[in-house]
């Protein structure tokens, strides 16, 4: 058996920097990825605008992949095992014991710390309860992208596509590049779950029509798409089928939502959360079990992948210094929230009266102007005015630990 | 021109039997199937139950047949390496309704039913700790169980094929002469000639019965339509669920399937003979009806919708001779269909014999299941790996299926060129991403297998490319 202080599972965006962030505190690491190549999804992300702020740059996702590489390749304690697809972790004392299977055999690791940095995968038609057929011609938007942009084909004369997610909006520009028509993106909700600057680059600047508000009803055609029915939908979000308008199209892509991919650590009865459709990790990006650690996609579904990187840094540090015993513990405090707080990651904060913590969350839905609060004791210790806070945007807040006394509550207050 | 002894028309359940039966027995046999991979029409689109048999009114064909095919299943399956889940299933209904009940336990012990019990509320509720409240009683009938219909059909298919027949795919019956003593059944071009004919075309019997004048069945088309939920939701129920059973049909169930999957369904709703489109009110009816055996299952953990048809002609099942031919048929093959097809075959088997038709005996030949990385244990997964590295490569994160077990896929007898024939087999697609990450690879493996470009591949039969070709 191998034996290693960190192992990661995942080599993309989160598994690298958290490999470097482990290895930064001289733990010896190991990275199993389960692809031939590390890098994860940001491999066939070919758009660029990642990496403005952990890098200052705009790249694209494999020159950002290649970013962390770079870092990972500095480290002679880092050592990468690709085609490598973790089968089980159980616990054996105070380790884990990962199984991988590969080509050249199983790969057994056992390690001090592990870190899940899995990512997350798209929900597919039939989550979202899509009815009709199911012909040939129906993609998630990154299967398409991987077929578009790695295997360099055409998935289709003419797309309609569901959902206004990021991968759905730089998708719909991707087609068009490759020759595609695309007749128009539906959303059934009021707003788009994607990033503002995608709305613009990807969608407007291609005079893509985004119809909010709509969704499909249902997908016509016995082998290949030969259309969608559509609908407008009312505030409960039920299709009005009296004003049901049929789109012809060879192609449907869906970019309804994802789920973090976590489904390997399911039997070690951690605490979950079920909004973010994941585990509860404190400040350390630890679990609720000691030494399993959670970053990253797989915590919860980010929309720019530097902080999917910086979490991961945070995470491999804190594995890292759990390996060597050195990982400091304090008074255990829930972070709790109003309900115009979906949730927040982590859920859990030390009170050390050391340092800065810093805290993801989402809300329920767009507001125009907010005050965001971070209450202790029922005093405010930090306070973050925004023009507008949009659910498709995760926020984040540093809250000084000098300040909380026992408790840390946060709170939004609506201004419009 | 090909010339076999017996051609079925029609690669579902009832075909595959008769075509594993009949070659088992020595006669030179051909199956005949219009779409590229057997298993393709009501047989794939169930809910994949061998039922006990209280069900059919008693002196039916559907009742002789049931109990009979619940008898025939477990050898069977045993003899085809494929598995079966021994679960029984319960039909369970609340105080009011237990005169019901036990009407349903009356017949079944006319039918012939063995093992069936009324259970009572506690253990009821401590063996199905997901009943719904108000269900106070059921009706257990151990020797009811759950199968994977398709692959338990491409397995029968597979084991004829071995064992001296011939499955020919992409085979649109179109026409069908008679000159002399024998069959000349044409798809195109194409034809081969039987000296006798059976009709297991399912949906499309009075197709292929109009093409040799045989009388036409008179057939209702009933859609049912079924959620799919993820393995996370294993053990939601350990067999499957019924409400006590009306006029409509079964009603709503839930089950687990053979994988550790849940389903819910199916509907019973009218329809064309091809519709497996599923509806908003199809989906609304089957969350209605279910609550009222289970409780409400996670449906956030749906993965996959989907609907068969099944064929209804009147209150029985149709199995007819055509006078003054060797021109059998069948029809009307709608639940217990699936559980009735060992038995129908056996029936099928008989009467072709009194028609005259001899077999030749030979050394029987065991089907080899496909390997399933997944249920392996280290030891056994690392000789296995050793010896093929393609095992160890995990293309179908969701399901755990290596490259291996994919092209074991594709040089199987029937050699399946489809993503869905290959889904069918070795489960790719089939999980919770339903292919959203390993589509492009399977797309690569398949490609490269068969020396065809990625364009060329096909969802499921002509016409479904995946990718448009440049």
């Amino acid at each position: 058996m191998n034996k290693t202080e960190v192992l990661i599972i995942g080599g993309g965006p989160c598994g690298l920097a958290a490999a470097v962030g482990a290895a930064k505190t001289g733990a010896h690491v190991v990275v199993l990825e389960r692809d031939e190549r590390l890098g994860g999804i940001l491999t066939q992300c070919i758009h660029n605008g990642f990496g403005l702020h952990l890098f200052n740059e705009e790249l694209t996702g494999p020159e950002y992949a290649e970013r962390w590489k770079e870092k990972v390749a500095e480290f002679s304690n880092i050592t990468t095992i690709t085609g490598a697809f973790c089968t089980s972790i159980e616990r054996a004392g105070d380790k884990w014991v990962v199984t991988a299977s590969s080509s050249g055999g199983l790969i057994e690791v056992e390690a001090r710390s592990v870190i899940l940095a899995l990512g997350c995968r798209e929900r597919p038609a039939g989550s979202i309860f899509l009815n009709g057929e199911r012909p040939a011609g129906v993609f998630s938007a990154g299967c398409a992208q991987k077929l578009i942009n790695i295997e360099g084909k055409k998935v289709g004369n003419r797309a309609v596509i569901l959902g206004s997610g990021d991968i759905g909006l730089i998708m719909a520009r991707r087609l068009i590049c490759e020759g595609s028509e695309v007749v128009g993106i539906y959303e059934i909700m009021p707003q788009s779950g994607g990033l503002a600057r995608n709305i613009t680059q990807c969608v407007q600047d291609f005079g893509i029509p985004l119809h909010l508000n709509t969704t499909i009803t249902r997908v016509v055609g016995k082998k290949r798409v030969e259309g969608v029915f559509i609908a407008p939908v009312d505030e409960k979000l039920r299709p009005k089928y009296e004003l049901e308008k049929f789109i012809p199209c060879d192609t449907l892509l869906l970019s309804v939502g994802l789920q973090p991919e976590n489904e390997i650590a399911k039997n070690l009865g951690l605490e979950f959360n079920n909004i973010t459709n994941s585990y509860v990790v404190d400040e350390y990006y630890q679990t609720s079990e000691a030494g399993l650690f959670c970053a990253g996609n797989v915590l919860h579904v980010n929309d720019l992948v530097d902080n999917v990187s910086a979490e991961g840094e945070r995470a491999g540090e804190c594995a890292g210094l759990y390996a060597k015993n050195k990982l400091k513990y304090a008074k255990k405090i829930e972070i709790t929230h109003d309900d115009h707080i979906k949730y927040t990651a982590p859920k859990y904060i030390y009170d050390d009266k050391n340092g800065t913590a810093k805290i993801s969350f989402r809300v329920n839905k767009n507001y125009k102007r907010t005050i965001i609060r971070a209450l202790s004791a029922g005093k405010e210790i930090s306070k973050r005015p925004s023009p507008a806070v949009t659910a498709g945007e995760m926020q984040t807040l540093f809250i000084d630990k000098t300040k909380i006394l026992n408790d840390l509550h946060l709170e939004i207050e609506v201004m419009e | 021109m090909q010339e076999y002894k017996v051609a079925i028309i029609g690669g579902g359940i009832v075909g595959a039997c008769l075509f594993s039966d009949l070659t088992r027995k020595g006669v030179s046999c051909v199956l005949l199937e219009a779409a590229s991979d057997v298993s393709n029409g009501s047989t794939k689109a169930n809910s994949g139950i061998v039922h006990a048999g209280y069900d059919p009114e008693p002196n039916t064909l559907k009742a002789r047949f049931n109990i009979r095919g619940n008898q025939l299943y477990p050898a069977m399956c045993a003899r085809l390496k494929v598995d079966i889940l021994q679960c029984g299933t319960l039909v369970v209904t609340d105080e009011e309704n237990r005169n019901g009940l036990n009407e349903l336990y009356e017949r079944g012990l006319e039918n012939g039913v063995q093992g069936l019990r009324i259970i009572e509320r506690e253990e009821l509720h401590t063996m199905e700790p997901n009943l719904a409240e108000h269900i106070s009683c059921g009706l257990f009938a151990p020797t009811g169980a759950v199968i994977s219909p398709y692959l338990t059909c491409i397995a029968l298919c597979e084991e004829g094929v071995i064992n001296g027949g011939e499955v020919k795919l992409n085979f649109m019956v179109d026409k069908i002469e008679k000159n002399e003593e024998k069959y000349q059944i044409f798809a195109g071009k194409d034809s081969v000639l039987a000296e006798y004919v059976v009709n297991c075309a399912g949906v499309g019997a009075n197709t292929i019965n109009a093409l040799v004048g045989a009388p036409e069945v008179p057939m209702k088309y009933v859609k049912g339509e079924y959620l799919l939920l993820d393995k996370s939701q294993n053990g939601f129920v350990n067999r499957p669920i019924f409400p006590l059973p009306t006029k409509m049909g079964k009603g709503i169930l839930a089950l687990p399937t053979l994988h550790g999957n849940i389903m819910l369904g199916p509907t019973a709703i009218p329809c064309e003979p091809h519709d497996t489109a599923t509806t908003e009110a199809g989906i609304a009816t089957i969350k209605e009806k279910v609550e009222l055996s289970v409780k409400t299952p996670n449906y956030k953990k749906v993965i996959k919708l989907f609907a068969g048809v099944r064929v209804i002609s009147g209150d029985d099942f149709v199995i007819e001779k055509m006078e003054d031919s060797h021109f059998f048929y069948t029809a009307g093959i709608c639940s217990p269909g699936l559980t009735a097809a060992p038995a129908i075959s056996e029936y099928l088997v008989e009467k072709l014999q009194e028609d005259g038709l001899e077999f030749e005996p030979h050394e029987f030949v065991q089907r080899k299941p496909y390997v399933c990385t997944e249920k392996m244990n280290k030891k056994e997964l690392k000789e296995l790996i050793k010896n093929n590295p393609t095992y160890g490569k995990i293309v179908c994160r969701c399901e755990k299926i290596s490259e291996g077990e994919i092209l074991e896929a594709l040089a199987s007898p029937l050699k399946p060129t489809d993503v869905d024939a290959i889904k069918r087999r070795v489960r790719p697609t089939m999980g919770r991403c339903q292919g959203g990450f390993c589509l492009p690879k399977v797309l690569k493996i398949i490609a490269t297998y068969h020396g065809i470009t990625l364009d060329d591949v096909q969802l499921n039969g002509e016409n479904s490319q995946i990718l448009i070709k440049e």
